[in-house]
């Protein structure tokens, strides 16, 4: 049996319709890449994962169990989102063992998690004090306590420097018995993340299919193209109108795809 | 689990004082209220009206609404910086237990706030305790603190995220703190019987655990998108 499934899932917002009748399945261990453009879904759709949005229509199971509503399933979910859920007054370490009493653990853990971000010396600060990578940092440790299976990151990459960058990016790539689902507009570190691609546009998934199907992140970007711009006219940073032609690709083909929120 | 679901009643309710003796912020605001409030009160009745007690419960009663609104706004807010109510969400203990850690930790803030306004309406306007009052005034004081932050926790988590929340909070928690108010003026009369006080005592813990209920009950509502 899958770990995760989404079955026919829906969120509407009045008449917007933020994800429409999504499906598909994730085994344990697996990890999934969500991308689209601005609006596209991505982000309603991992807060309804998440437990935090309660789809119109459709189901959500983690081994079988509901997700929505259900405290056991929350349990074994840890959530990296857009804001960092953090307490600006209270420091690092607090934050973190306000979550692990609440999540039932030790609070030893807090100190292994500090280790695990790069933040062990700085464990007493208030986190008002941190830079944003440094409080992603925080999150991420935040979401990891409770040793969960199935993790679920919204967009994890923005906005970072690049020693939060790098931290962050050695911790995802050790997760590797977790399920991960992550959205990102980072297509490169999507790409070596993930073992499935997800392609969304306008609430729908277009597509899901393995990394090992594109020779390389050349190959993923020609496949975004195709599925998350659908030839509408939509530009995004580094693209030209008629999305083919990049205008800022990095030379190690890091192109961002998209700036802002979902 | 009871076990777990009063822990993260206490621990969120902890959490919720340290962040206000770090902040400052609610008590800051409706200290400021309050004392405005009853000092003006001080300057312009006080010369003109003789039954003292009247108008100390006045001053008294406006200054804690007030105050407490002010608090309740600045309470709640602090969810909506980093969206940190979602980390609360997503603890896996019912979400019930985060409305009742909110509104313990409202609740003392009002408390508080009751307290220090109590000490104003003594000092600046000659309100006058005597053994029993004072012993109702302890009474009151909790559970009017109670109901107002059982509603207004409600309330504030309703519009956690409009950028109208501060104005809109007083306009809509007043009215249905009214049964509150009124109670509260009554029993902090000096010279109540104890018939009558009997009576709006018991007004008092039944909207009290009305409203405790319900919360309990919508919460989870309330907050999910």
């Amino acid at each position: 049996m899958s770990l995760l499934t989404v079955s026919a899932v829906t969120k509407q917002f009045g008449p917007h319709i933020g994800v429409s009748s999504v499906s598909f399945e994730l085994d344990a261990g697996e990890s999934a890449v969500i991308v689209g453009a601005n609006g596209a879904g991505k982000t309603t759709l991992i807060r309804m994962l998440a437990s935090l949005s309660r789809p119109t229509e459709g189901e959500i199971l983690l081994d079988g169990e509901p997700v929505i509503g259900n405290a056991n399933a929350r349990s074994r979910i840890g959530v990296v989102g857009h804001d960092t859920m953090l307490y600006d007054e209270l420091t690092a370490r607090e934050n973190l063992k306000l979550h692990a009493r609440l999540h039932g653990v030790p609070e030893s853990r807090s100190e292994q998690l500090l280790e695990t971000v790069g933040l062990a010396t700085r464990g007493s600060d208030r986190v008002d004090g941190f830079s944003h990578g440094m409080q992603k940092r925080v999150s991420l440790a935040r979401a990891l306590l409770h040793d969960p299976d199935l993790l679920l990151f919204d967009e994890p990459y923005s906005g970072l420097d690049q020693a939060s960058l790098q931290r962050i990016t050695e911790v995802l790539s050790a997760l590797e018995d977790k399920t991960v689902i992550a959205t990102t507009h980072d297509l490169e570190r999507g790409y070596h993340l993930a073992d499935s691609v997800l392609f969304f546009y306008r609430g729908q998934l277009v597509e899901q299919a393995p990394t090992t199907e594109f020779d390389d992140v050349t190959d993923l970007i020609e496949r975004y193209d195709e599925n998350c711009r659908l030839g509408d006219g939509q530009t995004t940073p580094g693209v030209s109108p008629t999305g083919t032609t990049p205008t800022t690709v990095t030379t190690d083909g890091n192109r961002p795809i998209d700036g802002g929120e979902n | 689990m009871p076990g777990r679901y009063f822990r993260a009643v206490y621990e969120i309710a902890r959490k919720d004082l340290i962040v206000e003796t770090r902040s400052k912020q609610t008590i800051n605001a409706a200290f400021v209220f309050a004392f405005l409030i009853i000092v003006v009160f001080s300057f312009v009745f006080g010369e003109r009206v003789e039954d003292r007690d009247i108008l100390a419960r006045g001053a008294l009663w406006l200054a804690v609404v007030f105050g407490g609104a002010v608090g309740l706004s600045h309470a709640v807010a602090l969810e909506g910086q980093n969206e940190a109510i979602e980390g609360l969400l997503l603890a896996p203990v019912d979400r019930s237990a985060i409305y009742l850690g909110k509104v313990i930790s409202a609740a003392i803030l009002i408390g508080f706030i009751s307290l220090l306004s109590l000490f104003f309406v003594a000092v600046f306007l000659g309100y006058a305790f005597d053994g029993n009052s004072l012993l109702l005034v302890a009474l009151v004081v909790p559970l009017v603190a109670i109901g107002f932050s059982a509603v207004g926790v409600l309330l504030s988590m309703l519009m956690l995220h409009s950028p109208l929340q501060e104005s809109l909070l007083p306009v809509l928690l007043i009215p249905l703190v009214i049964p509150v108010i009124l109670s509260g003026t009554a029993l902090t009369q000096v010279d109540i019987a104890t018939g009558n006080a009997f009576e709006w005592l018991q007004i008092l813990l039944v909207y009290d655990l009305l409203v405790l209920v319900v919360g309990w009950m919508t919460f989870e509502y309330v907050v999910e998108e």
